[in-house]
């Protein structure tokens, strides 16, 4: 655990910003998460021992994007390569934000948290230099497409932020690529806030390479009438967490989830949701899926708070996986904290295995069994991947998966 | 019982086969030659073997053969795959068509039409001559190309399923059909569409098994042989006329044979 040694001697920065100050002296105290705790006592302790065993390098190499931009459209943004973006347009503008505001925002949000259930920020922000913190005020409805990738170099330890905010009525269409490198281990930490009336279609894609590892943290927070809808991937790491957390701040909006988690090999890859309604007039539509082969093991934890302000929430939670193979395991648990009387919540899990009937019903119209079972995992995908933003890449993206699987 | 087209090598032969499904036995020695041209009716109370036969041959992997054979076209078919049995040219009509959510039907047409092809050392077919052909099929059937956008079976009706497995026949171009209960749940227009449809598909190539509880598909179909299943065994061939016999009398008798036996 190369990088708590190095937080423990304070050897990890040399000149450490307040921010990492702040982060650096609260991890002092309680260097690893609670094991034992709900939130991390399903994490392979090896796996997360070797997340943590590369060391913080600030000299990175340079990104090498998987596929090239399907429009001109497109704004492509690479965390820690070009930060310094400023587009003022006629009906958009998108603004680097301050130094002060990105301080404010991060230190306002990881002073009231708890430090078990944000370790994964409170690490990213000790190791994330300046020029891996992207922040953005965007506002606009006819804003291009935003891509943003964020990547770990090969060997190594990387650390990246990514804050944007949403001024009032904009309207976008984000997708965030996550790659890891070979024998790397990346902590993306993301926060978002949506202002009254904006609409946000977020895709969130993360792959990686052999033998790499993935914190990523997603903290968004959603104003009134705001809608926000989420389609993420996670496939190919070693070890990967990935933990929304949703606050809709005064009831009145809209979050719809769509995600999907693959593992194979000795893999493990987690999702951890937390949707919290801080008000009335709420919605959630989450649908969360796994797909296990192999020796693998892909974990879900949702949970849904609504508390006694959150009347007439209506939210639907369901977490539905596949085994692939009889040494696979998958680890389920949605679960419901409901305090006010007059909601409408609904969970449930499924867990199975390919349909032998569909199958053979398949195969008995000349599909080989590996078309049948490619063509019903491909439907298994879909549904998730039709709802990751920016239509051409997506497509490209199913097909890499379906080929590497 | 003398065949039809004796002058002809039989497509589908199936010799005294006994057959169970985790270890209870379901078939027990039947016996059942189809020539080109023929058409077959099977007929039998529920849970004689009738499905578990048209499943069998289809090549389904839960059945185990543990005696006697299966020919098609002269050879012995036991250890093909079910997909090479399709290829080859064997088709299952489902009594329950199965429903793929998310699987387009569009698609799925296309790859098993495809695979029949490749076996035939016919071109490949790409969307755009699939999609003419299969409309060309649709005629047949009587159905709208909007259940091609749709996924396999998902939210058609009794009647629809029905006509998507005739439509897969049609496409598939088999040797030899095997239509389980393909008359079920079809409503009289529907069984006459079903069964025009059989009729234009099927030519003196083809072989037709018919597997069905009633007259009804009979009297649109004629069939040239009708065998009676009962215990896991055929217990009595003849021609039509048995079939209206059965409609009469009922399977009562059978009964009393198997008791017999």
């Amino acid at each position: 655990m190369q990088i708590i040694e190095e937080i423990k001697k304070n050897e990890l920065i040399s000149n450490p910003s307040e921010i990492q100050k702040i982060c650096l002296d609260k991890l002092k105290l309680n260097p690893l998460p609670n094991i034992k705790s709900e939130y991390w006592r399903l994490s392979n302790k090896s796996k997360f021992s070797s997340f943590l065993d590369h060391s913080n390098k600030n000299k990175e190499s340079k990104v090498n994007l998987p596929y090239k931009k399907a429009s001109q459209n497109i704004i492509r943004l690479i965390i820690g390569e070009n930060n310094s973006i400023n587009l003022e347009k006629e009906n958009y503008s998108i603004k680097k934000l301050k130094e002060i505001e990105i301080i404010d925002y991060i230190k306002k949000n990881i002073s009231n948290s708890d430090q078990n259930d944000h370790w994964s920020d409170l690490l990213n922000h000790c190791l994330s230099s300046k020029e891996n913190i992207l922040g953005l005020n965007i506002s606009g409805n006819k804003i291009p497409p935003l891509e943003i990738f964020s990547a770990s170099s090969p060997d190594s330890f990387n650390a990246k932020t990514l804050i944007l905010f949403f001024e009032k009525n904009s309207k976008v269409d984000l997708i965030q690529i996550n790659l890891g490198n070979k024998n790397s281990s990346l902590s993306q930490s993301t926060y978002l806030c949506l202002e009254e009336n904006t609409l946000v279609n977020h895709g969130v894609v993360s792959y990686g390479e052999s033998k790499s590892n993935l914190l990523n943290s997603l903290n968004v927070i959603q104003k009134n009438k705001s809608e926000y809808s989420l389609g993420s991937l996670h496939f190919k790491f070693n070890y990967a967490r990935f933990e929304i957390r949703i606050n809709q701040l005064d009831g009145n909006a809209k979050t719809n989830i769509k995600g999907i988690q693959i593992t194979k090999n000795n893999d493990q890859i987690a999702t951890y949701t937390t949707m919290q309604f801080n008000g009335p007039n709420g919605f959630l539509d989450q649908i969360n899926k796994s797909l296990a082969d192999d020796k693998s093991h892909a974990v879900f934890e949702g949970s849904i708070i609504v508390p006694k302000i959150a009347q007439k929430t209506d939210a639907s939670q369901l977490s539905r996986n596949l085994l692939l193979s009889r040494h696979a395991k998958i680890d389920t648990k949605p679960q419901l904290e409901i305090i006010a009387d007059d909601v409408k919540c609904k969970h449930g899990a499924t867990i199975s295995q390919l349909n032998e009937e569909e199958l053979f019903y398949m195969r008995s119209r000349g599909l080989t069994l590996a078309e049948a079972s490619k063509l019903q995992l491909s439907s298994y995908i879909q549904e998730i991947i039709s709802s990751i933003p920016i239509s051409k890449d997506r497509w490209d993206l199913l097909d890499k998966i379906l080929k590497e699987n | 019982m003398q065949s039809k087209t004796k002058e002809l090598d039989p497509i589908l032969e199936v010799n005294n086969l006994f057959a169970s499904i985790e270890n209870l036995p379901i078939l027990k020695g039947v016996t059942i030659s189809v020539n080109p041209g023929e058409i077959h009716a099977i007929m039998g109370r529920n849970g004689c073997g009738k499905s578990t036969l048209s499943k069998i041959i289809a090549g389904h992997p839960s059945y185990n053969i543990t005696k006697g054979e299966i020919k098609f076209t002269g050879n012995d078919i036991h250890s093909l795959e079910p997909e090479e049995r399709a290829q080859s040219g064997i088709f299952l009509g489902f009594q329950y068509p199965i429903e793929i959510p998310g699987v387009s039907n569009l698609e799925f047409l296309r790859v098993a039409t495809n695979a029949r092809r490749k076996f035939l050392n016919k071109e490949e077919l790409d969307t755009f001559d699939f999609e003419d052909l299969v409309k060309e099929k649709l005629d047949l059937v009587k159905m709208d190309s909007a259940f091609l956008s749709r996924s396999i079976n998902q939210g058609f009706s009794g009647g629809e399923k029905k006509r998507n497995e005739i439509l897969q026949m049609a496409l598939l171009e088999p040797k030899i059909a095997i239509l389980d209960e393909t008359d079920s749940g079809l409503d009289i227009d529907a069984l006459r569409i079903v069964a025009s449809g059989i009729k234009k598909i099927s030519n003196e190539q083809t072989g037709i098994i018919l597997i069905t509880h009633y007259q009804r598909l009979l009297d649109e179909i004629q069939p040239d042989y009708v065998h009676v299943m009962a215990d896991g065994q055929i217990i009595k061939t003849g021609e039509s006329d048995l079939a209206l016999e059965l409609e009469k009398y009922g399977y009562e008798w059978t009964d009393n044979f198997i008791k017999e036996q």
